[in-house]
């Protein structure tokens, strides 16, 4: 049977190419991930142990706030400098002991056009750091200059310097939580053999100058010991904590340092890890519904032939062995091929990430036998296990099929189907329902996957009748005229780029030129597609459009599964789609509702979080003559009664003019004090706080803080805003860091709107990563930002998308294949070329079509249904954007166009007599 | 090598169809197979004639060429005045569609479309309407007024036979062709059809080429062609099984 098996895959070489495809790209897209994912984490474990090489013990405090942003500690007195260099086993050097008090805070560098250097809102961060005086502890290698010895004086990164092109003797801007200041450049370090750590971009200070840039005089975050050759690190570290008489503060060894770093960007990453993988189980998941079609057909086709084996004495055993023999021989090669692939799509997926801002180091590549392992049974057990039915079904045709002629139509149209596929898509929808009321994301992922396995069983139903409505004239004449409108679009757009590329070619700029050439190309290609489909729609209205209607009438199963993969991708991207639009719309809503702010001073280029502005701009902002009320806006992770919360500081008075917040009492919470905190009705409500009442609170700066809850407001969280204000004054005391996020401004009565703006860009020009904003740009970057996080899934799913379009190309040839007589019987009585063609393709709408509206519908009961549960987050609008819908509904048209293409173009050309005397 | 039957015997207006001087050689060298070998042959209007000959005798190839299905190794082939034999791909295609109806031995039709749809099937190709009293004679004709709407699996064999029939006839071609009709017929059902072809021709003047090994099916014609080894050995006009099958025999089958 085993030949019988090989001989099966040689025989149909094409329709296995493109199953093993489908099931390739869906293996590389995970194994891909998972190298980029173990190669980043390499990169950070190299990276932490070279940072902590010659730290045998560090002293920190025992202390720590667990937060989304990770774990924060209170900082340690300086005074126990001395203390912990007296011990035993420390090592010394020029006379003093090796004993390093250790700073990190934002600082972030300005280049010479005067523009910030990095984003650590959406990028690596930007980091300032003491320069380390003994060489064991630290990681730097001047490469040019020497130390900083005043504190005017800093040394920076190669890799910043060589970016800004810094030479030593610049005077360089460094923006941190104090006022802007310049720096003398007096030294240029490596990081080991690295430009920088990790992407990062650094400045050194002298110890001095840190502390007091970091707000932490007579502090440090930790304290690095050099032990002696010969005592070991566990002897070294339990000597300084017996040493050090202080409450809260613990000694662990380098070794323990080094692992708890590593672990705790490893937890950070896994996030990131998560967040990849699903989209290659999507692209999987997708791919194993075209595994299960092309099995389902083939074995279909081959039904005489398996009868033949079966009445010359093969038993079902043996059949149901040959199919799934082909199926785990496939799987095997695609797995092993998607490895491969995934092997160099790990640099793409870098690459694209990076594209999106998410720049992440990764040095080498990391092949783990865990992905060769995971990848290679993953594609095989998918394809395995998508062939178990067509392989049973195989089983099940009697030895007497072999005489008839079989009927390949299949339609299943059986009550159990209906009854099965609307309990299954229940129990989906049920269990997705659950996972949202209780945020178990595992079990929405479960539900959706199951919602989305119901309605494929409900498929051949739905495309028994769908086809014929999606061929019907109304819907061909829409897909005309939406046909005919993007030819125009995509041939105005390639003549565009023609001239522009001509245009450069004139100027010299043959890079250019080269670059505009291919987009004319592309959209010359495009619009050569949309053509297509206009001619396919024209057709739906002559007997080759019925034909191609009828074709994907006749085989619901088929149609529908096909359908199905394509209809998982829709979904995704129009789920995604829906979020982001009523996230922008409910953002938009609060904006517009609740900010009184003229305008608004927020870091360039976005991004989700990182540092600020010094609060010294809200204090220029404020001097203005030309402004009413401004106030900064510091947000901070604190755990509340337990639990781990983001609260926002500002200055309670402007905080209440500069927004709408509802206060039940408008003087409480205008003169919200120290120690005091404001919540949102709704969870005052809720956690059955009274004003009056005392709430225990840890803060990054440690120990319990007793805070009295003294306002409430009517919006909260729910309206976009926070459920939690303090004072800034609150703040100042709890918080490491000062950084304004935001500052929000209003001009006095009687200045225009230009003066204001003009006044407010010239105070926050020494900080070069502010920007001035009314509140429309503010909204436009808000939703940007938004905007360019979907874009980055979109083109995590475009991998699925293309997927299911390989299916349909796959469906199409297989049933081409299968009606080689019907088509040179076409030929034969006078179907032309084109005509042929036309009928192929509009099939391949049909069928796009269907899964594109069933995906469409179950993306918006997927957004209701999530928006529904992020309605405490703050997206309380659910705004499915009409236009863009229709637009994947065109795309989907034109990408089934596109996919038959080499399917249409196969079947035309069929040499007729040879099709007619077909067996 | 042209045997005397060739001879015009007609004005040139009254022959629908002529082969030329046609080869058609499959590969070459040791392995060459001549499958038509110097042939010419005129099919005069309005007459039903049958193509006979052994398996291999190239007579399914004669007609293949002759109805733009295959191409000639050289020779010309005319259809009325225009030399098909020269036509382009797309050009043949519209001959078949407009000016040529098939009837083949199996899988005649189309199983998503019912009778009607396939019999009207190259008219809407071309996006004509069939004419209604012309349709109705010819379905009245064969038989399935009542079978209209019915799909080709819920038609008897013979009745998918009679709608290819009613297909060929219906966009009233120059020239109908038939590879083995009723080859896949049970005798009542073949002489149905045969019948059906022959009053095609007697009362609708239509001209029918018709390949069979059937020496029944071949007495319902008004001339049989006879052909062995890709050459035409011998014409019977007025045939009847009989002599048909005497002549065949002779052709040492």
């Amino acid at each position: 049977m085993f030949k019988l098996t090989v001989k099966g895959l040689f025989a149909h070489k094409l329709r296995f190419a493109l199953t093993a495809l489908a099931v390739m790209l869906g293996v590389s897209f995970l194994s891909g991930t998972l190298v980029l994912t173990d190669t980043i984490q390499r990169t950070f474990n190299e990276l932490f142990a070279n940072v902590n090489r010659g730290t045998d013990a560090y002293v920190r405090s025992s202390e720590k706030l667990e937060s989304q942003v990770g774990t924060i500690r209170p900082r340690i007195p300086a005074s126990l400098i001395p203390e912990v260099g007296a011990v035993d086993g420390v090592a010394s050097q020029g006379g003093k002991p090796v004993v390093q008090g250790q700073l990190q805070f934002s600082a972030q560098l300005v280049d010479k056009k005067g523009e910030p250097i990095g984003n650590p809102g959406q990028g690596s961060p930007t980091f300032g750091f003491i320069w380390d005086d003994f060489e064991q502890l630290s990681p730097w290698k001047l490469a040019s200059g020497r130390p900083p010895r005043a504190d005017d004086e800093v040394v920076v990164d190669k890799g910043s310097a060589d970016k800004a092109d810094f030479t030593i003797g610049d005077e360089v801007t460094v923006l941190t939580q104090a006022a802007p200041a310049k720096y003398t450049l007096v030294g240029i370090a490596k990081f080991g053999t690295a430009d920088n750590p990790g992407g990062a971009s650094v400045s050194l200070f002298t110890q001095a100058e840190a502390q007091r840039l970091a707000g932490a005089p007579n502090q440090f975050d930790g304290i690095a010991v050099g032990g002696k050759d010969g005592v070991s690190q566990s002897a070294l570290a339990l000597r300084i904590a017996r040493a050090v008489d202080l409450p809260k503060v613990e000694v662990i060894t380098g070794d323990q340092l080094t692992k708890e770093n590593q672990n705790e960007i490893q937890k950070n990453l896994s996030f990131f890890n998560t967040f990849l993988l699903i989209f290659a189980l999507v692209a999987l998941f997708v791919g194993s519904f075209i595994i299960f079609n092309t099995f389902s057909i083939i074995v279909a086709q081959r039904t005489r032939e398996m009868a033949l084996l079966r009445a010359i004495g093969a038993s079902g055993r043996q059949v149901v062995t040959s199919v799934l023999g082909e199926s785990l021989v496939v799987g095997f090669l695609a797995s092993l091929l998607g490895l491969g692939v995934g092997i160099l799509l790990a640099g793409v997926l870098k690459a694209l990430l990076s594209a999106f801002g998410i720049d992440i180091p990764a040095g080498g590549t990391v092949l783990k036998t865990r992905t060769v392992v995971v990848a290679l049974a993953v594609g095989t057990i998918v394809t395995f296990m998508s062939s178990v039915f067509p392989a049973r079904r195989a089983a099940k045709v009697p030895p007497v099929a072999a005489m008839r002629e079989v009927s390949i139509d299949q339609t299943g149209h059986s009550i159990v189907r209906i009854v099965i596929g609307i309990v299954v898509t229940i129990l989906g929808v049920g269990a997705l329902a659950l996972g949202l009321v209780q945020g178990e994301i595992s079990l929405v992922g479960l539900g959706a996957v199951v919602v989305f396995l119901g309605v494929a069983f409900l498929g051949p139903i739905i495309a028994r009748y769908a086809s014929a409505l999606l061929g019907s004239r109304p819907i061909a004449v829409l897909v005309f005229g939406a046909g005919a409108l993007m030819t125009l679009a995509f041939g105005v757009g390639a003549a565009w780029a023609l001239v522009g590329a001509v245009i450069q070619l004139f100027k010299s700029e043959f890079g250019t030129a080269l670059l505009m050439l291919l987009v004319a190309a592309l959209a010359a290609a495009l619009a050569a597609s949309c053509v297509n489909l206009v001619v396919a729609a024209r057709a739906a209205f002559r007997i080759e459009g019925r034909l191609g209607t009828d074709n994907a009438e006749r085989n619901p199963k088929r149609t529908s599964s096909t359908a199905a993969a394509l209809m998982i991708g829709v979904a995704l991207v129009a789920l995604i789609t829906i979020l982001a639009s009523s996230t922008k719309e409910s953002i938009g809503a609060t904006i517009d509702k609740a900010f009184r702010a003229d305008y608004i001073v927020a870091p360039k280029g976005g991004g989700f979080g990182g540092a600020g502005f010094s609060p010294a701009l809200a204090t220029a902002v404020k001097k203005l003559p030309e402004i009413e009320t401004a106030t900064g806006l510091r947000f901070g992770p604190a755990k509340l009664v337990g639990a781990s919360k983001f609260l926002i500081a500002a200055d309670p008075k402007a905080l209440n003019q500069l927004f709408d917040l509802q206060p039940t009492d408008p003087t409480a919470s205008e003169n919200l004090g120290p120690d005091q905190i404001a919540v949102s009705k709704r969870i005052a409500d809720e956690k059955g706080w009274k004003l009056g009442d005392t709430i225990k609170a840890v803060f990054p700066n440690g120990g319990t803080t007793d805070l009295m809850v003294s306002a409430s407001f009517g919006v909260g969280q729910q309206q976009g805003l926070s459920d939690y204000f303090v004072s800034l004054e609150t703040f100042s005391k709890n918080y490491p860091e000062q950084f304004d996020a935001q500052v929000y401004a209003t001009l006095k009565p009687g200045v225009s709107l230009a003066a204001g703006k003009r006044a407010m860009v010239k105070a926050v020009k020494p900080f070069a990563n502010a920007e001035v904003q009314d509140q429309a740009q503010f909204k436009a970057r808000q939703e940007a930002s938004i905007d360019q996080f979907v874009n980055l899934i979109y083109a995590l799913l475009f991998l699925a998308v293309i997927i299911a379009g390989i299916g349909i190309a796959n469906t199409l040839a297989l049933s081409i294949v299968e009606r080689t007589r019907e088509i040179g019987l076409l030929r034969a009585v006078g179907m032309t070329r084109a005509q042929l063609k036309s009928t192929i393709r509009w099939e391949a709408v049909i069928i796009a079509l269907l899964g594109t509206v069933l995906g469409l519908i179950i993306g918006l009961v997927f957004g209701w249904a999530i928006v529904q549960a992020l309605k405490d987050q703050g997206i309380n609008k659910f705004a499915p954007p009409g236009p863009q819908l229709i637009v994947i509904v065109l795309i989907a048209a034109l990408l089934a166009v596109l996919f038959a293409y080499f399917p249409a173009r196969r079947a035309s050309k069929l040499d007729v007599l040879k099709a007619i005397s077909t067996e | 090598m042209t045997s005397a039957v060739s001879e015009p015997r007609t004005a040139p207006t009254s022959v629908a169809a002529r082969a030329v001087d046609v080869s058609k050689v499959y590969g070459s060298g040791e392995a060459e197979v001549r499958a038509l070998d110097h042939i010419s042959v005129e099919f005069a209007s309005s007459a039903f004639t049958a193509i006979m000959g052994p398996s291999g005798s190239g007579k399914s190839t004669l007609l293949h060429c002759l109805a733009g299905l295959d191409r000639l190794s050289s020779g010309q082939i005319f259809l009325g005045d225009v030399e098909i034999s020269a036509a382009n791909e797309k050009q043949l295609t519209l001959i078949r569609r407009d000016r040529i109806g098939f009837v083949f031995q199996a899988f005649n039709l189309i199983p998503t479309l019912d009778a009607e749809e396939n019999i009207t099937l190259p008219m809407a190709l071309a996006g004509r309407k069939p004419d209604p009293e012309w349709f109705d004679r010819v379905v009245s004709t064969v038989g399935l007024a009542d079978r209209l709407h019915h799909r080709p699996s819920e038609l008897s064999g013979g009745q998918q036979q009679r709608v290819a029939v009613a297909r060929a006839l219906a966009s009233q071609p120059d020239l109908i062709f038939a590879d083995e009709p009723t080859g896949n017929l049970d005798s009542h059902a073949g002489a149905e059809i045969l019948g059906f072809m022959r009053r095609a021709v007697t009362d609708f003047h239509q001209t029918i080429v018709m390949v069979t090994h059937d020496p029944v099916a071949a007495s319902y014609a008004d001339r049989v062609v006879f052909l062995a080894d890709g050459k035409i050995v011998d014409e019977m006009l007025e045939p009847t099984a009989d002599r048909v099958l005497d002549r065949l025999k002779n052709l040492g089958e």
